[in-house]
């Protein structure tokens, strides 16, 4: 039986996008007034929640105080319906365990932790809907999350993914692209200034790719701030006029 | 730019689960048509004319494109390639549904789409917004897929209409689905059935006989007599397979009998591995290669594989009441336990139908526009196809393809394809025995040529630099007489320790054929170079591969270079690979070489160096052989041909010289080398081949035979079979060693190339070594090019790239070489056999002395030595009272009358060309000593009447 | 009966285009570079990088001769000298307590800058360490005084004065510190019967209007008398008020609560929350707002 087709020869995936499209994504900053900052937002059908509480005063143990910054502290979970299969998640399943520590480097990279020595940053997420891509829709969240709890970030955290088949480059691979088994970016990229905050790559990819795939990925985080960007200004535009000042 | 349209899928196996995908309607799809404004243009230009040109129709006689929908393409591909036919629209859901269906198909209309002069246009209406439709409720997916079609017609229909263009062009749509066409008609859309539209083209009639013909109802070719017993669906077989009722299986026909075939069961279960599938009933229309679905018959129904030698033969469409007559003969008399497991097939998983070379068979009457064609390949059955020109295609080969097969049919359907040209003309011959297997022989195109360096080629400085200057060497060559492609060189010298160095130079083809370039993907798909009686299908283009590549004598050329550094006892000390440029000082045939050695008189540097690797071929000969390696043999043959009319005019069979042995010897040290070094750097991308150990039971047959003439052959392991077969001689029958080399021959295994990370068994049994790869030969083989490359990577002097570190990639490249390497080996022996035809057409008819290597339950197979040809001899004759055979398949032998056959009895025959079918002109061969009563040798003057006469001679032989 | 509202998903309409105020402020966002002048000072929510004052949160620019910084829109507290706050106490430590005020870390409320019951300024013996959880324990609420800023951001209080001390009846209400407005005084009797602490940390606290002022226990002793249903509502509202008004991002200081209140009275109490009574209220009290201001 021939599998799925990838990626039709005129050029086109199995939604229809190109090679180099991103998902529709949609994002809305402050959506909880309990929290210091919050977002939601969509990449196609991923969907993530996020919220930042902080910089606070260390909770738990205060031995985790660091005395020069502030400590980030995620947190990544995936609701029990986010998924094609109902399945309990308890808390520190190997994989978010993983994408825990992703997202806490990720952070760690942009937010100018110095500024807040002794203190906590948390930044919880969780996926609502997961059609690939969860890592790069949490990172995208959670950054409108910390822009919007007003802590001061380097830049803007951007992440998408990109895969690599039949020797093309895809941006933003959704779930089916993924389930494919090909090789798997995902990229967290400071956009102004072309820092990479993270990089992951699963299976294998030959080293003659990388660098088409690394130029698809950025590009498309790019893509992705391009939106972001919108999503805030526009946020910061409506709250100005309100108050007025 | 983007709509987003999220729709739901329902389930996939096991529990229901709802899928959501996103699914984006664009706006930015361009329509294809090189007159429409409207559409901005996507990269390249426009598929569609703005004039169409197609053929001048009767129905429409306005310029027009056609807009296929699925059934048409799947079963009028045929149609569809030819060049009259251009300016179609191809849909994605109608692409989608081919891919789904049928691979070959959806292979073919993507060649079609990817050639700019037969514009197609594949539309991909899901993704328009115009154009996507929902899945209604109750709909089922076809309708809702024709109503795609309906709907993407319309679209063009009214997007057409607003070109500025003087005549508007028309979209017409092909269908064959009656539903379909009304509804089309009923939306105001043009629409043809397929039959119609061909038929109304004014000037090419020749078409409608390349219309499938595909079973419509009421249609009924045949009367409605029921032959076979209904296919279940596919659902049943899935479930029957999941319960062990069924077995799926890939069904193969009986090359020697058109009424048995055997169906290989696939899985893991070790018993029933082979089912045989017996009688016409029971085949049940399948054909060569299908993947079918097979019931085990009840035990007490159980049949032996028939040692029956049966063709079909029937001219005749009712010839029923023969095959069950026919079948009887297969159930006679046989001993319990040859008995197999036996089935019958129930369903067709996939058909696995392809274009079939062949004849047509003209039918007696002759106004009829139906006749039979017989293909080539005997396990295929002979199709039924409807032409109108059947004169005209009488004694030509044509190609067919099958449409169908009803149940009421003797004979599947078909339509006919391609004209190659007169049958027995060597060039149509020739065309067809490369078709039949599969083996590219196109000429290279331009895309290719163009990666080819461009001449006067030279070696330049860089070049220089990144390799080492080898020219001061006295290399030479060894090679057969007339061989332009020369990979190999060889040198031999002593150092000054007083060890010697011995070097393999092989052509540095991978220094002109980059990775990833056409040149490469046309040579990775031919995978070898074919050689035929007269002719050469080349892998690499002749520049490449009688010049630049080839080692010629006193040139600079490219080599990749093994030398070692080895003692007087041939054990290797160092092993080093380098990139080199050598100047071979000799090419030289292996009798050449083997003079210079043999004279005493010639004391210059080559012959040095030849004795030099004389001398230690010897020795590695020696070890290898004490390590168990397999001297096995094959009669192998050699046709002078006439220079004007290059027909064969005499043949002989191949010398082996010591020199022939002592190429070889190095070479396998070559090779073993660099398996061993890409193996060590490369442990799970290295390219190898292996050899597998064959099962104790195919040496039965070899077993047996030794018995029978009271020698014992030990077949528990390499080394003991190769011990036992040297001792295996007897010294009034010389030529029995090399018999039973023949038969061992027949108990391997194939050798195969394999992928070091896919694998775990790396043995080469035949050569007793524990790695094995191809690095000798890269002008010929692909194997080696990609060996180079690992080589190359290995001692840093080239880069890698990401095909060569991909596993499944280099699994698929060895499954192709492998296929194209067994192909490229029958194309051989079907060009030897043809060759032999030729050969014996002109000698007429001969007697020869000749030994039997299998006995069969009504016939031999002998060999003659002297043409190394093999053939079989019928004790049972259409028209002919039976003679009385007795077969016993314990010793095994057969008694004809009296007259009792065994394995290597010697005998002598007569040998003939029987042309009496064009199609499958064979060599006969006939019984003249021992004689047999009742048997004689057929009459067949009246074809050969410018030959000799058979002998007529009736004498009754006393045992 | 409990009646449950459902209510279906809407599209927001956004205010701002209705308010059709086009804002001439400088507007940045994380990692844009504000200018490449080396003359200016980098204030808050800037950073320099290669040679360029970049921002480093979303908001306003803002410039006071050649300090330049950016003003988020939502930030936690950052204390300044004198501000009134609100604030919850964490931990009791050693001589001091941790207040939580909404700031980056704990305040400090040491035990020197706090008056005893009895008001006297007097020496704090030994004794009041061990009373100090008599005083104040884990979960009460204070108001009090910046008195000082450390470097770390961490501020210290203190409550030396008879307006500041322990709270007791009353409403918390939690707000961005940012829509608090900077006045003389951040406490307010209402005219509607209650009271409100606008603490400039963005904490809330709504009370029923103390019968007599004259009490100078500091606020250390809870008044436990039953509030009245009247005070009760009235509180209620207040709080709903000022959450219509911290949705609609309105600044929240005595005159617009006053007026929100007003405007919601038509409205149940529960009905306030409701986006759309919201939405309805906090644009008459903005009206009213623009003709106060003329």
């Amino acid at each position: 039986m021939a599998g799925l087709e990838l990626l039709s020869d005129e050029g086109y995936r199995v939604d229809g996008r190109r090679a180099g499209e991103l998902r529709k994504v949609r994002a809305r900053m402050g959506v909880f007034a309990q929290a210091d900052g919050s977002a939601y937002l969509e990449q196609g059908n991923t969907k993530a929640l996020a919220v930042v509480y902080g910089p606070h005063e260390m909770r738990g143990s205060r031995s985790k105080a660091l005395h020069d910054r502030a400590l980030v502290n995620c947190q990544y979970s995936m609701a029990t319906f986010s998924t094609g299969e109902r399945k309990r998640r308890p808390h520190g399943d190997r994989k978010s365990s993983e994408m825990t520590l992703h997202l806490k480097q990720t952070f760690e990279a942009a937010i100018l932790t110095q500024l807040y020595p002794r203190s906590q940053i948390d930044i919880y997420v969780q996926i609502l809907q997961a059609d690939g891509g969860n890592y790069c829709a949490c990172v995208n969240a959670a950054t409108l999350a910390t822009i919007d709890a007003g802590i001061p970030m380097r830049d803007y955290v951007c992440a998408c993914s990109a895969g690599f088949i039949e020797d093309t480059p895809l941006a933003d691979l959704n779930y089916v692209e993924e389930a494919a088994g090909g090789p798997q970016v995902a990229l967290a990229l400071l956009p102004k200034s072309d820092q990479i905050a993270l990089l992951e790559m699963n299976s294998r990819l030959h080293e003659d790719h990388l660098e088409q795939v690394m130029e698809a990925a950025s590009k498309a985080c790019k893509d992705v701030y391009a939106v972001l960007d919108q999503v805030v200004r526009d946020h910061v535009h409506e709250v100005t006029t309100l108050l007025g000042e | 730019m983007l709509t987003s349209r999220t729709f739901l899928k329902r389930t996939r196996a096991g529990a229901v689960m709802k899928v959501v995908r996103e699914h984006y309607l664009r706006e930015d799809i361009a329509c294809g048509a090189a007159a429409c404004e409207q559409c901005g243009q996507q990269p390249g230009e426009p598929r569609l004319e703005a004039q169409p040109s197609g053929a001048a129709s009767s129905l429409c006689p306005a310029p027009h494109y056609l807009l296929p929908d699925t059934n048409v393409l799947l079963h009028q591909i045929d149609i569809l390639e030819d060049p009259v036919i251009t300016n179609v629209i191809v849909l994605q859901t109608v692409l989608q549904e081919v891919r789904k269906r049928s691979a070959p198909v959806y292979k073919r209309i993507r060649d079609v789409i990817a050639n700019p002069e037969k514009h197609f246009y594949s539309f991909t209406n899901e993704h328009h917004r115009e154009t996507y439709i929902e899945q209604e409720q109750g709909e089922t997916a076809n309708d809702r897929n024709d109503k795609a079609i309906r709907v993407a017609a319309k679209w063009y229909d009214e997007h057409l209409k607003k070109i500025n263009n003087e005549e508007t062009i028309q979209v017409i749509l092909l269908t064959n689905d009656r539903n379909n066409k009304e509804k089309a008609v009923e939306e105001g859309l043009t629409a043809y059935t397929c039959e119609e539209y061909i038929k109304s083209l004014i000037a090419n009639p020749d078409l409608v006989d390349r219309l499938a013909c595909v079973s419509d109802e009421g249609k009924e070719i045949e009367s409605g007599r029921i032959i076979f017993s209904e296919h279940l669906p596919l659902s049943k077989l899935q479930q029957g397979i999941k319960s062990g009722i069924y077995f799926q299986g890939t069904f193969r026909a009986n090359r020697d009998n058109y009424l048995e075939a055997t169906v290989w069961i696939h899985g893991d279960t070790e018993e029933n591995k082979e089912i045989i599938i017996q009688g016409l009933k029971n085949l049940n229309r399948a054909v060569h290669e299908d993947l079918v679905a097979v019931e085990v018959l009840a035990k007490d129904q159980w049949v032996a594989p028939s040692s029956v030698v049966l063709q079909d033969e029937g001219q005749n469409e009712d010839d029923d009441e023969n095959e069950e007559e026919k079948e009887n003969t297969l159930k006679s008399s046989v001993s319990k336990n040859m008995l197999r497991p036996s089935g019958r097939v129930v369903g067709i998983i996939k058909r696995n139908w392809r274009p079939f070379c062949g004849m047509l068979s003209k039918s007696q009457i002759k106004e009829a526009r139906r006749h039979l064609f017989t293909p080539a390949d005997r396990r295929i059955p002979r199709i039924r196809i409807e032409t109108r020109q059947s004169s005209a295609l009488e004694g030509q080969r044509i190609i067919v393809a099958i449409d169908g097969w009803p149940r009421n049919s003797r004979y599947p359907n078909g339509h006919f394809v391609k004209n190659l040209g007169t049958a027995g003309d060597k060039e149509t011959e020739t065309e067809v025995l490369l078709l039949e297997h599969d083996v590219p022989h196109q000429a290279f195109s331009q895309a290719v040529l163009s990666f080819l360096p461009k001449m006067p080629w030279s070696i330049t400085e860089e070049d220089m630099k990144v390799r080492e200057d080898l020219r001061y060497l006295c290399v030479c060559s060894v090679d057969p007489p007339g061989c332009t492609d020369i990979d190999d060189a060889l040198h031999c010298r002593e150092l000054e320790n007083g060890n010697l160095e011995v070097g393999v130079h092989i052509a540095d083809v991978s220094h002109f054929i980059r990775p990833g370039n056409a040149l490469d993907q046309e040579s990775a798909k031919r995978g070898t170079t074919v050689y035929l009686c007269e002719k050469r299908i080349d892998m690499v283009p002749e520049l490449l591969s009688s010049n630049l590549c080839s080692l010629r004598s006193n040139v600079d050329r490219f080599a990749f270079s093994c030398i070692w550094e080895m003692n007087h006892n041939a054990e290797i000390l160092k092993t080093r690979f380098t990139k080199s440029v050598i100047n071979s000082k000799a090419s030289l045939t292996y009798a050449e070489a083997q003079m210079r050695i043999d004279s005493s008189s010639m004391k210059d540097d080559i012959t040095t160096s030849l004795r030099g690797l004389n001398k230690l071929a010897k020795i590695l000969k020696k070890r290898r052989i004490d390590n168990g390696a397999l001297t096995l043999s094959s009669p192998e043959v050699r046709f002078h041909i006439d220079s004007e009319t290059h027909d064969p005019i005499d043949l002989q069979t191949k010398e082996l010289k010591e020199t022939n042995s002592m190429v070889e010897e190095f070479m396998l040290l070559a090779n073993i080398s660099v398996a061993k070094k890409i193996y060590e750097e490369f442990s799970e991308y290295a390219l190898l081949r292996k050899h597998p150990a064959p099962p104790p039971s195919n040496y039965d047959i070899l077993v047996k035979a030794a018995k029978s003439k009271n020698l014992e052959i030990k077949t528990d392991s390499a080394k003991a079979l190769a011990d036992t077969l040297d001792k295996a001689e007897s010294p009034d029958f010389p030529y029995l060693n090399t018999l039973l080399r023949i038969l061992a021959t027949r108990c391997m295994m194939q050798a195969v190339y394999f992928c070091s990370g896919m694998d775990n068994d790396f043995h080469h049994y035949g050569l007793a070594s524990p790695i094995y790869t191809h690095f000798t030969s890269p002008i010929r083989r692909y194997a080696d090019i990609i060996v180079h490359r690992l080589l190359a990577v290995a001692i840093q002097a080239d880069s890698t790239y990401p095909e060569l570190t991909d596993k499944h990639k280099l699994a698929d490249l060895c499954k192709n070489l492998n296929y194209r390497h067994k192909m490229a080996q029958y194309a051989q022996r079907a060009s030897v056999a043809f060759h032999t035809q030729l050969f014996f057409k002109n000698k007429g008819v001969v007697n020869e002395e000749a030994y039997i290597l299998f006995v069969r339950k009504n016939a031999i197979v002998v060999l003659i030595p002297k043409y190394g040809l093999e053939g079989t001899v019928f004790f049972e004759e259409k028209d002919k009272p039976k003679p009385n055979l007795n077969y016993n398949d314990e010793v095994p032998s057969l008694t004809v009358e009296k007259t009792t056959f065994y394995t290597f009895d010697k005998v002598k025959v007569n040998i003939m060309l029987d042309a009496s079918n064009i199609q499958h002109q064979k060599i006969r061969m006939a019984l003249v000593e021992p004689k047999i009563l009742g048997s004689d040798v057929p009459n067949q003057t009246t074809e050969l009447s410018t030959n000799s006469e058979p002998e007529k001679k009736k004498k009754k032989l006393k045992k | 009966m409990a009646a449950i509202e459902v209510r279906l998903p809407v599209a927001r309409k956004l205010v701002a285009q209705s308010l059709a105020q086009g804002s001439d402020k400088h507007l940045v966002a994380p990692g844009d570079t504000i200018t490449t002048d080396t003359g200016y000072m980098r204030g808050h929510g800037t950073y320099m990088g290669d040679e360029k004052l970049v921002a480093s949160v979303a908001g306003a620019v803002e410039r006071v001769n050649k300090l330049i910084c950016v003003k988020a829109l939502k930030t936690r507290y950052n204390g300044e000298v004198g501000d009134i706050v609100v604030g919850r106490v964490t931990e009791v430590q050693q001589k001091r307590w941790k207040v939580e005020t909404n700031a980056r870390l704990d305040s400090v409320l040491l035990l020197s800058s706090m008056n005893l019951p009895g008001g006297e300024l007097r020496r704090r013996s030994a004794e009041d360490e061990l009373a100090m959880r008599d005083y104040l324990q884990e979960g009460d609420l204070i108001s009090a005084e910046v008195q000082a800023v450390f470097s770390d951001g961490a501020v210290s209080l203190h409550t030396r004065s008879l307006k500041y001390g322990k709270l007791g009846q009353g409403v918390l209400v939690q707000v961005s510190p940012s829509l608090v407005k900077r006045q003389k005084t951040h406490f307010h009797d209402l005219p509607c019967g209650a009271s409100v602490i606008l603490g400039n940390n963005g904490f809330i606290w709504i009370y029923p209007t103390p019968e007599q002022k004259n009490e100078e226990a500091g606020g250390f002793v809870t008044d436990l008398e039953p509030v009245s249903l009247h005070d009760r509502e009235v509180i209620s509202r207040l709080r709903n008020c000022i959450l219509a008004l911290v949705a609609q991002k309105l600044m929240l200081y005595d005159t617009s609560i006053v007026y929100c209140y007003e405007a919601s009275h038509p409205h149940q109490i529960k009905d306030v929350l409701k986006p759309e009574v919201m939405q309805e209220i906090v644009l008459e009290t903005r009206q009213r707002l623009l003709e106060l201001e003329g």
